[in-house]
């Protein structure tokens, strides 16, 4: 009995994707896309692009059959919307959304037409109502997360300081993303024997001086994608400096400024994901409806040799081969 | 056809906000920065009176109330403890970023299946089928219309004339044995009041809160205002609300121009700023002119 | 006519300041003691003309009284009752005030009949009656029409677009349409022409005259203290030097005053 109610859902599926491919977007010369960036930032930037050379090796390429509508929004969320609105407007075949705001004001823009979003950099896509709590989607969106990947950044602190036992982190308590990563570090800290001690700023001139107080509790700190801590980076790496200990950080920029190491996000590649899903919908292949969002399979290594020596810390042998970037030096721009 | 709805429905929501700054900007001679806070807020409140389960429709005389005691809060914070009037209003517009943050619960908040004021049974009944795809501008425009009204009802009553003569020449209001402080304070109630008012309306459109939508508020407001008020220039009372609503759908369909003829979304911010100078300078809307003809 | 519709008038009240002392900027290079025990009684219905220097302390005088300057000790007695330490505002219940400039005793950009409506009510509360009564500005018109001015035929023009003189005199107009225990007139001829000044001059005497309120007039015209009012005061350095009522005031004569005016700037070096 259950075989047939399954091999009847099937043959539906089967039918209904022929028909969607047949009157839909197979037979087409020249996709569409809007690609809708909330702001202008580095990551996002990285994200962008990321994306189109996903598409690209997937077989659309812009200029080619790929046409492409870009608009930033300036971190401003009626624009956002509107730009949502006007790729309705001309029936893009499918909206990429870069961002949580952007990706928010795509799917309302959407909801009422059959236009399929697919974002990225959304570091909570459950939080923003993009999907339910088991990973499916709420409509015809989908996307990639750009959560931080904890576990691993955890497993790699506890293996570059197999003694170490409080991990600061100091963060805004006005950036969600920052109070949701401390949650998510605190729940699994104890799985490595670590303690998170946390310390709140408001603002940019508090940072040094919740880094010289948190230098002498803790073994070592790590980083958030936190905006108002990243750029007071060089402030938390001298006063860390002094107290001889390391500084983790959580994306390539910040070991490149003086972190030590870490399991961070490669936004060219989250875009790269993100591009290959797109042009599985666009194909007709599956639908962002149906699709669960993912985050990125595999966070990338990033270590800094000069930064290790600095503070006389030996990293594990292996980093030679397994980091997907290492730098000989710390370059402060 | 999405995109011109875009443009009236934000257009119309702003106009709330508009008639807000409208009275402050105007009316008051006060340059209020609280906007920039009391949008939001008026969006924070919303999302968390409709995740909490309450009907749509509380969300509006809420926000406005809760716009209203922001705006007090700048009044008193200018009137009694004699701050001045643009620091007053920065300081409530960074008090109320943390407040926005505690009321929403988040950075972002969605609301995308929830009931709105446009999204539930009455307002699905009356438009139908096809006719949804207007239901929003048109539950906007009743809204907005009625706040229009409110506020032309509210400016000829004797606690309007004094709020007008209070910008006008707070001499006067003193001669008249009224407390000049307090008429401010009841000015920048009930344009926070309005421009809170445009922020529950947007979240419920956007379905969505987010953090940061109230910044560059009081900029679009502002814009809204000098826009309509200099192109209907010799308009009076009544219609002048009107033409800072119309101003406010020019302004947002400006923006919306700009970027359908593709002009580089990063020179939108510089070009929005020089079309608001040359606004400013034809119509020479600059400071009232002081002391005004002493012949 | 006229007269009924002022029967409500209480008018004329005694005004009793006693041992005022006020210091400017204490404590600093810039201190200043304007007043030290000064002490003025102007009796009920009197119209006191104040005269003086630049200054001399006769504006501050005026602003002591409505309360827009706080005073460092001493009592103001309005029918035997302090209010020296009453908000202006609430002070300036009882009190009409006329500025030297025509812009502050009316709203440029309001209507004549907005403008009247609105101190048509002082007194009573501005709440959410209607702000402009229709009914009223027949009556309104009848106030404006012996003025001369051609105000009763713009009661829909906007106030701005008025000549100082129209203003100054619509000002009088409103501070004294309500019933006031005081009339305060800040040097309110000296920004207008010479004849304007004389037209308003005329309707004040006029008013005053009809209406017997207490009145105080600061001005820098000497011909106009002597002529109007029944009382003269020459203040110089925070002191009357020289006081003249009733059967006095009417002999002295403008070069009398402006003898004794040029005397007292030569010794301070003006």
């Amino acid at each position: 009995m259950k075989k047939k109610i399954l091999t009847a859902m099937m043959t539906i599926m089967a039918m209904s994707a022929a028909i969607l491919g047949g009157c839909g977007d197979s037979g087409k010369d020249v996709y569409t896309i809007g690609i809708s960036q909330f702001a202008v930032h580095g990551s996002l930037d990285n994200c962008r692009e990321g994306f189109l050379a996903g598409l690209a090796e997937e077989g659309f390429v812009e200029g080619e059959n790929l046409k492409v509508d870009y608009v930033n929004a300036q971190a401003d969320t009626g624009t956002s919307a509107m730009t949502a609105d006007n790729f309705v407007t001309k029936k893009v075949d499918l909206i990429c959304a870069i961002a949580t705001p952007a990706a928010m004001t795509a799917y309302n823009s959407t909801m009422d037409t059959d236009i399929p979003v697919i974002y990225t950099a959304v570091s909570d896509p459950v939080e923003a109502g993009l999907a339910n709590a088991d990973g499916t989607p709420v409509g015809n969106i989908t996307g990639t997360s750009d959560a931080l990947a904890v576990d691993a950044q955890l497993q790699m602190i506890r293996e570059i300081l197999p003694d170490a036992k409080k991990i600061g982190i100091i963060y805004t308590t006005s950036e969600a993303n920052s109070i949701s990563t401390v949650a998510a570090y605190e729940e699994a800290a104890g799985n490595y024997g670590f303690e998170i001690v946390t310390t709140g700023v408001t603002s940019l001139s508090e940072v040094p001086l919740a880094a010289a107080d948190m230098v002498k509790k803790v073994d070592c700190i790590t980083n958030l994608t936190d905006n108002t801590v990243v750029t007071a980076l060089q402030s938390v790496l001298e006063e860390a400096g002094k107290a001889n200990i390391p500084v983790f950080g959580s994306e390539v920029e910040q070991v490149k400024a003086g972190c030590v190491a870490s399991m961070g996000l490669e936004y060219f590649e989250l875009g790269r994901q993100t591009g290959k899903m797109a042009a599985m919908v666009l194909r007709g292949e599956a639908k962002a409806s149906e699709m669960e969002y993912e985050i990125i399979t595999e966070p990338s290594l990033y270590v800094n040799y000069a930064a290790a020596e600095k503070l006389g810390l030996e990293l594990p042998r292996r980093y030679a081969t397994d980091a997907y970037q290492s730098f000989e030096e710390i370059i402060v721009e | 056809m999405a995109l011109i709805l875009s443009v009236l429905e934000q257009g119309m929501i702003y106009g709330i906000l508009a008639l807000g700054v409208y009275i402050t900007y105007k009316i008051l001679d006060f340059p209020d920065l609280t906007v920039d806070g009391s949008f939001p807020f008026g969006a924070a409140l919303t999302v968390r009176l409709i995740t909490m389960g309450l009907p749509p429709v509380v969300t509006l005389p809420a926000a406005f109330l809760g716009g209203a005691l922001a705006g007090a809060c700048t009044g008193l914070i200018h009137v009694k403890l004699k701050v001045r009037d643009l620091l007053s209003g920065i300081i409530m517009m960074t008090a109320l970023y943390t407040i926005n943050l505690w009321v929403a619960g988040a950075g972002y908040v969605a609301i995308f299946n929830q009931d709105t004021i446009f999204e539930n049974g009455v307002v699905n009944g009356v438009f139908p089928g096809a006719a949804g795809r207007v239901k929003t501008a048109a539950v906007i425009f009743l809204i907005t219309l009625l706040s229009k009204l409110l506020l032309d009802w509210y400016m000829s009553t004797k606690s309007g004339l004094l709020l007008r003569a209070v910008g006008d020449n707070d001499t006067i209001v003193t001669s008249l044995g009224v407390d000049k402080g307090l008429v401010k304070i009841v000015g920048l109630s009930i344009a926070n009041g309005l421009v809170s008012l445009g922020g529950c309306i947007y979240a419920q459109q956007q379905r969505s809160f987010e953090i940061s939508i109230g910044t560059g508020a009081v900029v679009i407001g502002l814009a809204s205002v000098i826009m309509g008020t200099s192109l209907f220039r010799k308009v009076t009372a009544p219609r002048v609300t009107s033409s800072v609503v119309i101003g406010s759908v020019l302004y947002k369909g400006c923006v919306a121009l700009a970027m359908f003829a593709g002009i580089d979304a990063n020179a939108i911010k510089l070009i929005t700023a020089v079309l608001f100078l040359i606004i400013l300078v034809i119509s020479m809307d600059r400071r009232k002119n002081p002391g005004g003809g002493l012949t | 006519m006229r007269k009924s519709s002022f029967s409500m008038w209480k008018g004329m009240t005694m005004l009793e300041l006693k041992g005022i002392w006020k210091n400017y900027n204490p404590g600093s290079v810039n201190e200043l003691c304007l007043f030290q025990d000064f002490n003025l009684t102007v009796r009920d219905g009197e119209f006191v003309s104040v005269v003086g220097s630049n200054g001399s302390g006769k504006t501050s005088l005026l602003n002591i009284i409505c309360g827009s300057i706080e005073i460092d000790r001493g009592q103001i007695l309005a029918d035997g009752t302090d209010i020296g330490r009453q908000k202006d505002f609430l002070r300036q219940r009882r009190i009409g005030r006329v500025y030297q400039d025509p812009s502050k005793g009316t709203c440029s950009g309001m209507t004549i009949l907005e403008n009247m409506s609105l101190a048509d009510n002082k007194g009573k509360p501005y709440n959410l009656g209607r702000g402009v009564n229709k009914a009223k500005a027949g009556r309104y018109r009848e106030m404006l029409r012996p003025l001369n001015l051609g105000l009763e035929d713009k009661m829909n023009v906007s106030v701005g677009s008025l000549s100082g003189g129209q203003r100054q005199a619509l000002a009088l107009l409103m501070a004294t349409m309500t019933p006031v225990d005081f009339l305060i007139l800040d040097e309110h001829t000296a920004a207008l022409d010479p004849r304007t000044a004389e037209t308003i001059m005329g309707l004040t005497d006029r008013i005053v005259g009809e209406k017997r309120v207490t009145t105080i007039m600061v001005t820098h015209n000497l011909r106009y203290a002597v002529e109007y009012g029944n009382r003269l005061i020459m203040m110089h350095e925070g002191k009357a030097i020289l006081d003249k009522s009733g059967e006095e005031k009417a002999r002295v004569n403008a070069e009398e005053i402006m003898g004794i005016f040029n005397r007292i700037s030569v010794e301070c070096g003006n």
